[in-house]
C-alpha cells in the first residue's frame, strides 16, 4: 500500500465522520470543497499520481477512483439525510420576506387619460397636432368667431401679457393653426394644456388640459361627429356608456352641442356626482362655422367639419374617483403611486 | 335665470310633466341646471275618505282605518295621527308614491306596523309640502270626489333654474322661453291681451336722445296720479316664484314686465326730474351719479345716462339713481321703455362692476320691437293695480327700425349638414312655429326673415342649427366612423413625447404635474435663470402664480419639499412641461424640459445591508444612461461642471451629439437647506429639444463571435487625476487587436492613492485565440499603460 492509498482511506474514514456529523448544509459544502473543490484532496492527489511506481499505478488509479466515489455518495447521502431530516425546512428561505422589487414608475393620471385619448383617435385615423401655450389674440379668438367684446377675453377670466398676446384658454387655436398650414382635408386631434383666470379650488385650476379635434373634409356631418363621439365613449368608458348630444353655444361652431356620458358613478340613475340628472357634461362641440373657415381660407361650400374639445382633467377624475381637482397638481408620491 | 312653471302656463299650456318639461328644454339647448319644487305633491297622492277607524291591537296611539280611495278599492291603513277619523277626507299616498325629500327619496311601500298590514299612508300638510302644519292629517272638503289626484287640487310651483346661453337673450323672458316650449310640445303660445286707453295728449320735450348711436330707441310715457302700494297678491306671488323681492306696485310692474317680456322698464318720479323730462345723452367728464344701490360714481362720456334738465338720474341700462326713483309719495311716473347698444352697457356695466337684471338683458341685446308692447303691457299694469291715468301719448325717440335678416335656406344643405332626412316640409314646419317668418318655398328650399328678437339668426348655419335643434339631436343616426387618414404618424407631435415618457416610467420614475404660472423664488431657485429672463402675467390670481416658469426645477423643489416634510423619503420623480424664457440668447420663448429628480434609500422594502443603499450620484447618471439607450442615442456624454443648481464637484453637463442637452448632479446645500432629510437630492434637467431631435436611428444588426473570449486582469495604482474615462479614452486609442471590453471591476484608495482594475477580454470573430496570443496583446497593453499613462503596475 502506498501513501496515496493510504491518504486515501484516511480521507475516507475522515469525511464519513464529517458526513455523519454534518447537521447543515453547509457542512456538507465544506466536506465537498475539503476533498472535491478546485483546492482539495483529490485534485491534489490526481497530481501525485505521476510519481506512482508502474506495477502501483493500477491499483492506486482504482483506489483513487473509489475514494472519490464514495465521498461523492457520502455527500448526497448526508445532503439527502438533512432533507428529510425533521425540521428540515427550518433551513429553507423564508418565503414570507419581502421581494427585491423591480421598480417601474406610473404615468400622472392626467397623462393616462391623455395618452389613451389620444391612441383612440389615432386608431380613427387622426393625427396628433400641438400649439404654443403663449398664444395670441387672433388664434385664440378673432379667428375663431369670438365676438369682439366677448368675456372670453376679458382680463378677469384670460391671463394676459404685456405685449397684448395671452395664455390659451383653449386648445381651439390649434385648429386655426392646423388650417392655416394644411390644405384640407385635415383631422387632428391636439391634447395640451390651457389656462382661465380661476382660483384654484375642487374643480377649478388655474391651467388644465384639454384634447381639441377637428375633423374637415367634403360632406362631414353632425352623424359623423355624433358617431365619433360615440366610438369616443365606448372606448374610454366600456359599451354600456351611453352618451347624448345637447344644443348650445360655442362662437366657432354652428350647430354648437354639448357632449354627455351616462353618469359613469351612477350608470345614468342619479347620483350627487351627477346632481341627479344621470348625465355627465364631457365635452363642447359642433359643426366648424363658416366664419372660422373664412377666417383661415377654406371655402365653407365646399369643406364642412367638425370640432370638439373635451377636458381631460374631468375624465381622469370620473375615471380614478378623484374628488378634487387639487389632487392632481399637489405630487404626493401616495397619490402617484395609484395609477 | 329662473322660470316659474305657474308663470309660463300663463302664454303657454304645459300638458306633460315636470321630468318631460325640464328633459324636452334642456334638449332644446335650454340647459335645466337645478329645480326647485315648492308646495308640489307627489303623483300617487290621492284622495280617499276614511270608512271605518279601530285601535290597533298592539299600540296605545296607533289606529287601524279603512280607506276608500274610490273606484271600488279600499285599503287598510295603519295611522298614527290623532285625527283619522271616520267620514274624513283626506290625501292618501298609495304604495309606490315617491316622495323627495332633503333627506332623499322615500318610497311608500306595502309593510307591516306591529304585525298590522298598512298598505299606504294618511298625509299632514307637512307631509305634501304644502304647509308646515304636521297637527294631524290634511282634512279635505267632504265632498271631495275620491280618487283624484291630490297635486290637481293643489297645483304647487316649481322653480326651473334654466342655463341661457349668450346667443339667445330671448330665452331671458317668460314670453321667450315661452314660444319654445310651444314648439317643443306643439301647443300654442299666447301673449295675454294688451290694451289701453287711448291718449293722444303731447308731450313736446318729454324725451330728448342726445346720444343716438348709444340709445336706439327711447319710449317715455306718463302716468299721473298713480297711488303708491303692495302690488296684488299675483304680483308678488310670480316675482317671488322666482326670486325676486316685491317693493311696490310701481316697481313690481316694471319687474315683472321685465322678466315677462324681456324688455328692462325704468319707473321715475316726474316730480324729482328738473323741468320733467329726460336726456339719454354721454356723462360729461367727471359728472356724479349715486345709484340705487347707494354707490357713488365718477362718470366718463363713454357713459350713457339718462339725465334731467340738470343732472344724470340713472345709469342708463344699469341703474337707477338714487332720487328719482318711485316712492310711496310719487303721484306721476315717468316710465321709460329703451333700447341701448349693448357692447356699451356691458362695457360700463363692467368697467363700474355694477350689473341688474337690466344690465344683464342689455349687454345680450334686447328685442327693438318690444319695447313698445312692454311699455304698453306696463301702463296697462300700473293702471291696473296703481290706478291713475295715461298722462301723455308714448313719445318715441328712435333712429329707425333695424331691418330684418333675410336667410335663404338650402333644404340638401339642412340635411347634409345634420346628417338626418328631415323633411322638407318639417323644416319649414319647425322655422314656422318658432315665430319665424318663412317665404318663396320651393322643392329645394325657403327664405327665413328672422325676426328682430332672434338676432342669432344671421346665415344658413343658424338655420340649421335650429332645424337640429328642434327636430332632436337624438335623431342624429350612429353611422361607422370614417374618414380620411389626413398625415403620417410621423407628423404626430405627441408621440415622441408619449414614448419617452413610457421609457422614463420604465426606469422607475412618477410623473408629477405642476402649474406653469410660479412666484419669483421657485422661478430664480433656477440659477440659470435672472429677473430679466422671466416672463411675467400683466394680470395674474396673485403672486404666488405670476411667472411663467422658466424651468421646471423650483415647482420640483416644491415637490420634494413637501413630500419630505410629509415623511415620503424616497422619492423617484419626473416631469416634463412646457417652460418659458424671455432671453433669446438662453433659451426660445417655450420650450419642453424635462426634469428628473432622485433622493433616498433603493430598496426601502429590504431590510439589513440592502435596506441601506442610498441613491448616489451614479444611480441619476445610470437612469440617464439606461434612458438615451432606451431611445437608442447613441453619442452622449458627461462632462464636470460648475453650476449653481448642483453641488459643486457632484455635477456634470449632459452633452448628445456635442449639444448642451442639461445638467444632472447633487443639489446645492442653499436649494435643500431646511429639508428634513439626511439623504442627499440629484437632479437632472434636460432640453427636450435636443434629446428628441438627436438620431434615434434604428441600430443596425451587429455579428458577434461564436469563438471563446479570454479575459486578463490589469490592477495599478494611478497617478493624481487619472480618471475612468481618461482609462478607457486611453485603451481605445491604443488599439489592441481581438480587444472585446474593458471593465473597471475595482477601484479603492489607499494611503491616498487610488488603485484600479480592469477586466480585459479578447475575443476573435474567425477563431479560438491561443494563450500566446492573448499574453502578447495583453502585455503590450500592459507596457503601454506603465510607459505612457504613467500607471504603477500592481
Amino acid at each position: 500500500m502506498n501513501a496515496i492509498i493510504e491518504k486515501i482511506n484516511r480521507a475516507l474514514e475522515e469525511a464519513a465522520a464529517k458526513a455523519a456529523a454534518a447537521s447543515a448544509a453547509d457542512a456538507v459544502e465544506q466536506i465537498r470543497i475539503d476533498y472535491l473543490g478546485r483546492n482539495g484532496l483529490f485534485p491534489a492527489l490526481s497530481k501525485e499520481m505521476g510519481s506512482v511506481a508502474p506495477e502501483e499505478r493500477k491499483e492506486t488509479g482504482r483506489a483513487f477512483n473509489e475514494g472519490r466515489n464514495r465521498i461523492q455518495a457520502m455527500i448526497e447521502e448526508a445532503a439527502a439525510r438533512l432533507a428529510s431530516a425533521p425540521g428540515a425546512a427550518e433551513g429553507a428561505l423564508d418565503l414570507s420576506l419581502p421581494g427585491r422589487r423591480w421598480n417601474c414608475g406610473r404615468k400622472h393620471p392626467v397623462t393616462i387619460v391623455a395618452d389613451e385619448c389620444a391612441e383612440i383617435f389615432r386608431r380613427m385615423g387622426f393625427i396628433v397636432s400641438e400649439g404654443p401655450e403663449i398664444e395670441d389674440i387672433f388664434h385664440n379668438f378673432d379667428a375663431l368667431n369670438t365676438p369682439m367684446d366677448h368675456p372670453s377675453r376679458d382680463p378677469q377670466d384670460t391671463f394676459y401679457f404685456e405685449d397684448g398676446r395671452i395664455l390659451r384658454t383653449q386648445t381651439s387655436p390649434v385648429q386655426i393653426r392646423t388650417m392655416e398650414s394644411h390644405e384640407p382635408p385635415v383631422r387632428i386631434v391636439a391634447p395640451g394644456r390651457v389656462f382661465r383666470r380661476d382660483t384654484p379650488d375642487a374643480t377649478h385650476g388655474m391651467n388644465f388640459h384639454q384634447i381639441e379635434g377637428l375633423y374637415i373634409d367634403k360632406g362631414v356631418s353632425m352623424a359623423d361627429l355624433k358617431s365619433v363621439l360615440r366610438m369616443f365613449a365606448t372606448e374610454m368608458f366600456g359599451p354600456k356608456v351611453k352618451i347624448r348630444l345637447r344644443p348650445h353655444f360655442f362662437p366657432f361652431t354652428e350647430p354648437s352641442v354639448e357632449y354627455d356620458f351616462s353618469c359613469i358613478m351612477c350608470g345614468g340613475k342619479g347620483c350627487p356626482v351627477c346632481k341627479h340628472s344621470g348625465w355627465i357634461e364631457i365635452a363642447g362641440a359642433g359643426m366648424v362655422d363658416p366664419a372660422v373657415f373664412k377666417n383661415v381660407g377654406y371655402d365653407p361650400e365646399i369643406w364642412t367639419g367638425y370640432a370638439f374639445g373635451l377636458g381631460i382633467e374631468r375624465l381622469a377624475m370620473l375615471r380614478y374617483r378623484i374628488p378634487d381637482l387639487r389632487y392632481l397638481y399637489e405630487n404626493d408620491v401616495r397619490f402617484l403611486e395609484q395609477f | 335665470m329662473n322660470i316659474s312653471r305657474n308663470w309660463l302656463s300663463r302664454y303657454v299650456t304645459i300638458d306633460c310633466d315636470l321630468e318631460t318639461l325640464c328633459d324636452k328644454l334642456t334638449m332644446a339647448g335650454i340647459e335645466v341646471e337645478a329645480v326647485e319644487s315648492a308646495g308640489t305633491v307627489p303623483a300617487g297622492v290621492v284622495t280617499g275618505r276614511i270608512l271605518t277607524r279601530k285601535p290597533h291591537p298592539d299600540s296605545d296611539h296607533m289606529s287601524v282605518c279603512t280607506v276608500d280611495i274610490g273606484g271600488g278599492t279600499v285599503l287598510q291603513i295603519v295611522c298614527g295621527a290623532p285625527n283619522c277619523d271616520a267620514g274624513c277626507v283626506v290625501p292618501v299616498a298609495t304604495i309606490g308614491t315617491v316622495f323627495h325629500t332633503p333627506e332623499g327619496d322615500f318610497k311608500i311601500k306595502k309593510s307591516k306596523l306591529r304585525g298590522v298590514e298598512s298598505q299606504g299612508m294618511m298625509c299632514s300638510e307637512k307631509e305634501l309640502g304644502l304647509s308646515e302644519n304636521h297637527e294631524g292629517l290634511m282634512i279635505l272638503d267632504p265632498a271631495t270626489e275620491l280618487g283624484q289626484p291630490v297635486d290637481r287640487l293643489f297645483p304647487g310651483d316649481t322653480r326651473i333654474e334654466i342655463e341661457v346661453t349668450p346667443n339667445r337673450p330671448d330665452w331671458l323672458s317668460m314670453w321667450g322661453v315661452a314660444r319654445d316650449v310651444s314648439c317643443l310640445l306643439g301647443t300654442e303660445a299666447k301673449l295675454p291681451e294688451i290694451t289701453i286707453p287711448a291718449c293722444d295728449k303731447p308731450a313736446p320735450g318729454l324725451v330728448t336722445v342726445e346720444a343716438p348711436d348709444l340709445c336706439t330707441r327711447y319710449i317715455g310715457r306718463l302716468i299721473r296720479n298713480v297711488k303708491i302700494g303692495p302690488s296684488p297678491e299675483w304680483i308678488q306671488k310670480s316675482l317671488e316664484s322666482i326670486g325676486l323681492r316685491p317693493i311696490n306696485n310701481v316697481v313690481d310692474v316694471t319687474n315683472f314686465v321685465m322678466m315677462e317680456l324681456g324688455q328692462p322698464l325704468h319707473a321715475f318720479d316726474l316730480a324729482k326730474l328738473k323741468e320733467g323730462r329726460v336726456i339719454a345723452r354721454r356723462a360729461k367728464s367727471g359728472e356724479k351719479i349715486t345709484t340705487l344701490d347707494g354707490k357713488t360714481l365718477t362718470l366718463e362720456p363713454r357713459h350713457l345716462v339718462i339725465a334731467d334738465a340738470e343732472k344724470p338720474m340713472a345709469l342708463a341700462g344699469v341703474m337707477g339713481g338714487e332720487y328719482s326713483g318711485v316712492t310711496e309719495e310719487t303721484t306721476d311716473v315717468l316710465l321709460e321703455s329703451a333700447v341701448f347698444f349693448s357692447s356699451n352697457i356691458r362695457a360700463t356695466s363692467r368697467e363700474l362692476g355694477i350689473s341688474s337684471d337690466s344690465s344683464y338683458r342689455y349687454e345680450r341685446g334686447v328685442d327693438w320691437d318690444m319695447a313698445e308692447l312692454a311699455s304698453k303691457r306696463a301702463a296697462q299694469l300700473i293702471l291696473e293695480t296703481a290706478g291713475g291715468e295715461l298722462g301723455s301719448e308714448a313719445v318715441d325717440v328712435n333712429t329707425g327700425r333695424p331691418a330684418e335678416k333675410v336667410i335663404p335656406c338650402r333644404f340638401d344643405r339642412v340635411r347634409a349638414l345634420i346628417g338626418t332626412q328631415v323633411s322638407n316640409e318639417r323644416i319649414v314646419e319647425i322655422f314656422r312655429t318658432l315665430h319665424l317668418k318663412v317665404d318663396d318655398v320651393t322643392g329645394s328650399g325657403c327664405v327665413v326673415t328672422a325676426p328682430l328678437f332672434r338676432l342669432d339668426l344671421e346665415r344658413e348655419a343658424d338655420l340649421i342649427e335650429e332645424v337640429a335643434r328642434i327636430d332632436g339631436l337624438d335623431r342624429i343616426p350612429e353611422i361607422a366612423v370614417t374618414g380620411k387618414i389626413c398625415g403620417s404618424i410621423r407628423e404626430d407631435a405627441y408621440l415622441p413625447l408619449e414614448t419617452l415618457r413610457n421609457k422614463i416610467i420604465s426606469l422607475g420614475f412618477y410623473e408629477c404635474l405642476h402649474y406653469s404660472t410660479v412666484n419669483r423664488e421657485s422661478a430664480l431657485s433656477d440659477s440659470r435663470f435672472t429677473e430679466s429672463d422671466l416672463i411675467r402675467l400683466k394680470n395674474p390670481i396673485s403672486q404666488e402664480l405670476a411667472i411663467m416658469r422658466p424651468s421646471l426645477l423650483g415647482e420640483m423643489l416644491g415637490t420634494i419639499e413637501r413630500n419630505i416634510s410629509r415623511r415620503n423619503l424616497t422619492l423617484k420623480l419626473f416631469e416634463t412641461g412646457k417652460a418659458f424664457c424671455r432671453n433669446p440668447e438662453l433659451f426660445p420663448e417655450e420650450r419642453f424640459e424635462l426634469c428628473l429628480a432622485l433622493t433616498g434609500l433603493k430598496h426601502p422594502e429590504q431590510y439589513s445591508e440592502e435596506l441601506k443603499a442610498q441613491y448616489d450620484f451614479f444611480d441619476m447618471k445610470g437612469a440617464l444612461e439606461s434612458l438615451f439607450e432606451l431611445m437608442n442615442t447613441k453619442r452622449y456624454r458627461f462632462v464636470p461642471v460648475e453650476d449653481g443648481r448642483f453641488r459643486k464637484g457632484c455635477a456634470a453637463e449632459i452633452q448628445i451629439e456635442g449639444k448642451k442637452a442639461g445638467a444632472f448632479g447633487e443639489l446645492a446645500p442653499s436649494l435643500v437647506k431646511g429639508w428634513r432629510t439626511t439623504y442627499p437630492v440629484f437632479v437632472a434637467q434636460l432640453d427636450m429639444a435636443v434629446l428628441l431631435a438627436a438620431d434615434h436611428g434604428v441600430g443596425y444588426y451587429v455579428p458577434f463571435s461564436l469563438f471563446p473570449a479570454t479575459s486578463r486582469d490589469v490592477a495599478f495604482v494611478a497617478p493624481t487625476g487619472l480618471t475612468h474615462a481618461d482609462v478607457l479614452e486611453f485603451i481605445r486609442k491604443a488599439k489592441p487587436a481581438d480587444l472585446e471590453s474593458v471593465r473597471l471591476f475595482d477601484i479603492f484608495e489607499k494611503d491616498g492613492r487610488k488603485s484600479m482594475a480592469y477586466q480585459l477580454t479578447f475575443r476573435n470573430r474567425e477563431r479560438t485565440l491561443t494563450d500566446a496570443e492573448v499574453n502578447a496583446r495583453f502585455d503590450k497593453l500592459r507596457e503601454k499603460l506603465k510607459n505612457e499613462l504613467k500607471v504603477e503596475l500592481r
